[in-house]
């Protein structure tokens, strides 16, 4: 059994967030209609049950994570932690920049970005030789352009679909 | 009749008309393919071309697209884990397992064969028995549509994980989700927070995007390792091909797939979506090997795709009979037809000019070209797989953009997607699993708004959800299902204790 | 696909020499925001119009569904954007509607009308004609015993607004249930889990014409060509006009010649009678209005929606 403190942490998440919804569920305004339910009842019957569910697989994943040899800890490749975390923050910024810079140019730059900061955060890059490194570059710079250039013109073209110009 | 077909093979049998039908399914099965792209899009797209056709070559290029994108969807479910579209969910359960096995051809043989046969037998049955269909379907008032999504809620304990407790907190997510917005009945402001995006809700769109899409790409980005690259190439092409007779061997999944698709896809509203979901699970619990199922399980793919195009077949039968579409696309192919000049409505079942037959064929004619195209597609889709991961996977983003802002083009959208990636991310790496949160969403809102407005209509009184035929009917299964999913998790527990303890005294 | 086709097309004709477009505008293609999803009343009513209106404008017109908030996001998304005739709004009744519950920031005020197009009356129909043989026999009904359970397609919606000033006009007692949309309105009439349904004509056009249902009255001044049966509330002594329309809006301070060429445009398509089929097909018919007549047009409908939606809040 591996030793992964998540597990028990995102259960204690959805605990506090269930209680948390509950209680934001408690104000929700009431018009009255004959017969009806409130338009609290199920939101507060939800994160209710959420709450029961969620205590106890909050109590046997803490005693399995007890239970488990330390020696076994998960080995959390920092690298993939690195590597999970610049997608998201490229999403992120793709995000941002997709209306405002018109979707060619945020989306070649976000492809570039994926590329290259996956061969560098996977550590990659640091075996190449600099011609290598300028071919990847200019690999990358390619491909970001003609496939931001090819889906924006298939699909506003051919399936008018409209994009951000 | 038969003068009625041979009127509507005329009208079909046109050079202009199958190119129509054929060009429609090809644009379906893009569409269907590319993850977000709906098949309401793919019509919706091809509506202002259709205008100047005549009625039944404009209808068979929509069906065809319909057709299509009902297929095309299990393409990347197979071959990246990515459902495209929300009827393919439960194409991810055993066709990306087989691929990873290295048979992403023989899983998407499978598939493709097993929507045409569904596709087939939805034809039949919607053209013999369409307008009986259609009426025992309006007898589904508010009662009947609550305890029908009580029988499907029972389906997350199936499309759960290993652990029923999680696989539940999860479908409960999801139905907490769906409460975000406008409440049904009264009007009132739920957990919006002031966003107008949200006042309608959470689209499920950006939802199943999020969590199957995005969350699969932050997976594969935490576990990328660039000198892996060499042991995705396993892939046997050799078993890329249409597998008639393996579809065939698995006739009961199969028939299991079309009887889902057939009854719960007519049924206005309670989303198409569901569909393949009844029948995965439906089929598993009357397997010989239900523990096969999630492994690359031949008859998890058939049952599931047998009952994806077999909807399709199912939602026409409401929209053609009675004018009610039942969900997005169906609402715009009625938009097509009424444009034509074509009423819907059981008039147009006994119409002696042979439009209705000639849209049977045409759906029938669609079911062909789809399988034509697939089966020349089958090795160029496995070639996805030979992209190098690290653009693979930025590629998949950014059609995953387009999906989500195309749609409905409100950039709120796709930060829901990201929301969505990252929590799908979690709950699948700690054991929740990512299909229970869909169902909910979908079938949330259809239980709460309905036992609300049953209990509006009866006046507070909660009897006829209990003595309603076909209400009582589906609560009865649904408690029954419980029953024996209980058990069956009681037993499959107690199994491997008794075993460990026989280990241990020899 | 089709686009790629005009662009054939025009290119085709200018090698042989066509004349050039006689004004600038418009030079590039026209978005023209549907505030709501693909399938809807709106969406159907612009993209049948959109290759007729590319034919006279001369310019790609694409269709943009920017959905959200009941038509709350498209239409503040257009309020908020440049005046300058390429980017236009699908309008409909349904943002008087939005303004008058109040939940927005716009008013009808933010925009440049620019063509009522087509209309349709709210229509009240019944599922059992027998029992209910006509809108007296149905306000009777629901004034000894029990309450009707009148069906309307979404909470706060222009269809919700419609049955709650009926029911304020009428005296009737109406338990006024609402569903998703229109389809499952109607589907729940047609099953008798509902008395009545309170919905627009193109809607409900497939369902009355196959005599699932049956209409009662109907919200015009007078009666129409559409639904000649049918009698109008007026004709039943209620003092109640509504209609749904759709037209094309534009943000405010739009150049006059833009507007101008949009008015010539839609008037060429009313006049060569294109249009007229298409719409008395989808269950509504062509009512054209243009410049001062549309603005007060518009001001008065704000003001009935606006008074009803107060009759809704108590």
């Amino acid at each position: 059994m591996q030793r992964d403190i998540g597990k028990p942490m995102f259960d204690l998440l959805l605990v506090i967030a269930s209680a948390a919804a509950f209680a934001v569920s408690t104000t929700l305004p009431n018009i009255e209609i004959i017969g009806d339910l409130s338009p609290a009842f199920f939101p507060k019957l939800i994160s209710a049950l959420v709450f029961v569910f969620a205590v106890p697989c909050l109590i046997k994943d803490v005693r399995e994570w007890q239970a488990a040899d330390t020696r076994n800890e998960r080995t959390i490749s920092s690298r993939g932690v690195v590597q999970w975390l610049l997608i998201v923050a490229l999403t992120l910024g793709y995000i941002l920049i997709f209306e405002r810079l018109g979707y060619i140019v945020s989306t070649a730059i976000f492809t570039f970005s994926c590329v290259i900061g996956l061969l560098l955060a996977s550590g990659t890059w640091h075996e190449l030789t600099s011609a290598r490194r300028v071919r990847s570059l200019a690999g990358a710079a390619i491909f970001a352009i003609v496939l931001a250039v090819v889906i924006f013109y298939v699909f506003t073209e051919l399936f008018e679909i409209p994009l951000p110009a | 009749m038969i003068s009625g077909y041979l009127d509507g093979l005329g009208m079909v049998l046109q050079f202009g008309t199958l190119l129509a039908i054929a060009g429609g399914t090809l644009l379906g099965i893009i569409m269907g393919a590319l993850p977000g792209l709906t098949s309401a899009m793919a019509v919706a797209l091809l509506l202002p071309v259709t205008f100047g056709m005549p009625p039944v070559m404009g209808i068979g290029m929509m069906l065809g697209a319909l057709c299509g994108a009902g297929a095309s969807g299990s393409i990347p479910a197979i071959l990246l884990n990515i459902p495209g579209t929300p009827s393919s969910v439960a194409t991810t359960f055993d066709g990306f397992p087989m691929a990873k096995k290295g048979e992403a051809g023989r899983a998407l043989g499978l598939s493709i064969v097993a929507s045409f046969l569904g596709g087939i037998a939805s034809m039949v049955i919607l053209s013999l028995l369409a307008p009986p269909i259609a009426d025992f379907a309006l007898r589904f008032g508010a009662a009947e549509y609550f305890s029908l999504s009580v029988f499907g809620l029972v389906i997350i304990a199936s499309v759960a994980g290993k652990s029923l407790l999680k696989g539940l907190i999860a479908g409960l997510l999801g139905f907490f989700v769906s409460i975000i917005g406008t409440d049904p009945i009264t009007g009132v402001d739920r957990f919006t927070f002031g966003e107008l995006s949200l006042l309608t809700g959470v689209n499920l769109l950006p939802a199943l995007i999020g969590l199957f899409a995005v969350s699969q790409v932050l997976k594969d980005a935490f576990e990328y390792d660039p000198h892996q690259r060499l042991k995705d190439s396993g892939h046997r092409i050799d078993v890329a091909r249409p597998r008639f007779l393996e579809t065939l061997k698995h006739w009961r999944a199969l028939l299991v797939g079309i009887l889902s698709g057939s009854i719960v896809g007519p049924v206005p509203g309670a989303g198409g979506s569901i569909a393949s979901l009844v029948a995965y699970d439906q089929a598993r619990r009357f397997s010989r090997h239900p523990e096969k199922f999630g492994t690359g399980h031949a008859p998890g793919i058939v049952s599931v795709e047998s009952a994806n195009n077999a909807l399709l077949g199912g939602a026409l039968i409401p929209t053609l009979a009675l004018g009610i579409p039942g969900e997005a696309a169906t609402a715009v192919l009625l938009g097509g037809l009424m444009i034509q000049g074509v009423t819907p409505g059981p008039m147009l079942f006994d119409d002696q000019s042979g439009i209705v037959h000639g849209i049977f064929l045409a759906y029938l004619v669609a079911n062909i070209f789809m399988l034509l195209i697939m089966c020349l597609g089958i090795k160029l889709f496995i070639r996805v797989l030979m992209v190098p991961r690290k653009q693979l996977l930025s590629a998949i983003l950014v059609l995953c953009f387009i999906g989500v802002y195309g749609v409905d083009g409100d950039v709120f959208n796709l930060y829901l997607m990201l929301g969505f990636g990252i929590l799908g991310y979690f709950l699948n790496r700690y054991g929740f699993g990512t299909a229970p949160v869909i169902l909910g969403l979908i079938l949330g809102p259809i239980a709460e708004s309905n036992l609300r407005r049953g209990l509006q209509a009866f006046e507070g009184d909660w009897t006829p959800f209990f003595t309603r035929p076909i209400s009582l009917t589906f609560l009865v299964i649904a408690a029954g299902l419980l029953v024996l999913t209980l058990w069956q998790n009681y037993r499959a527990n107690r199994v491997p204790v008794q075993a460990s303890k026989e280990g241990a005294n020899p | 696909m089709k686009r790629l086709l005009s662009t054939l097309t025009i290119a085709a004709t200018m090698v042989l020499g066509a004349p050039a477009m006689a004004a600038d505008y418009p030079t590039k293609s026209v978005s023209m925001v549907v505030p709501f999803s693909a399938g809807g009343g709106n969406d159907t009513f612009v993209r049948a119009l959109q290759p007729l209106l590319e034919k006279q404008l001369g310019q790609d017109l694409v269709i943009r569904n920017i959905a959200g908030g009941g038509g709350a996001v498209g239409t503040s998304r257009v309020a908020a954007s440049k005046p300058d005739g390429y980017t236009m709004l699908a309008a409909s009744n349904a943002m008087l509607t939005l303004e008058a519950m109040g939940n927005v920031a716009f008013t009808h005020d933010d925009f440049d009308f620019i063509a009522k197009v087509i209309e349709e009356p709210y229509v009240i129909a019944v599922g059992d004609n027998k029992k209910y043989k006509d809108l007296k026999s149905l306000i009777e009904a629901s004034k000894q015993g029990k309450r009707l359970r009148v069906g309307v397609s979404g909470v706060g919606s222009s269809a919700h607004i419609a049955a709650v000033a009926m029911q304020n006009r009428t005296g009737a007692d109406f338990n006024i249930i609402p569903y998703p949309g229109g389809s499952e309105t109607i589907s729940a009439a047609m099953g008798n889990h509902v008395d009545a349904v309170v919905l627009g004509g193109s809607e409900l056009r497939s369902a009355l014409e196959s005599g699932r249902l049956t209409a009662l009255a109907m919200t015009y001044a007078e009666r129409s060509d559409s639904l000649p049966d049918v009698p109008t509330f007026q004709e039943e002594g209620y003092d109640l006009t509504l209609t749904v329309w759709r037209g094309i809006a534009a943000p405010k301070g739009i150049p006059e010649e833009v507007e101008q060429q949009w008015v010539k445009a839609i008037k060429q398509i009313v006049a060569d009678g294109s249009y007229e089929k298409t719409a008395e097909n989808l269950g509504t018919q062509l009512a054209p209005l243009y410049g001062d007549e549309l603005d007060s047009f518009i001001d008065q409908s704000a003001d009935v929606m606006r008074e009803a939606a107060g009759d809704l809040a108590k």
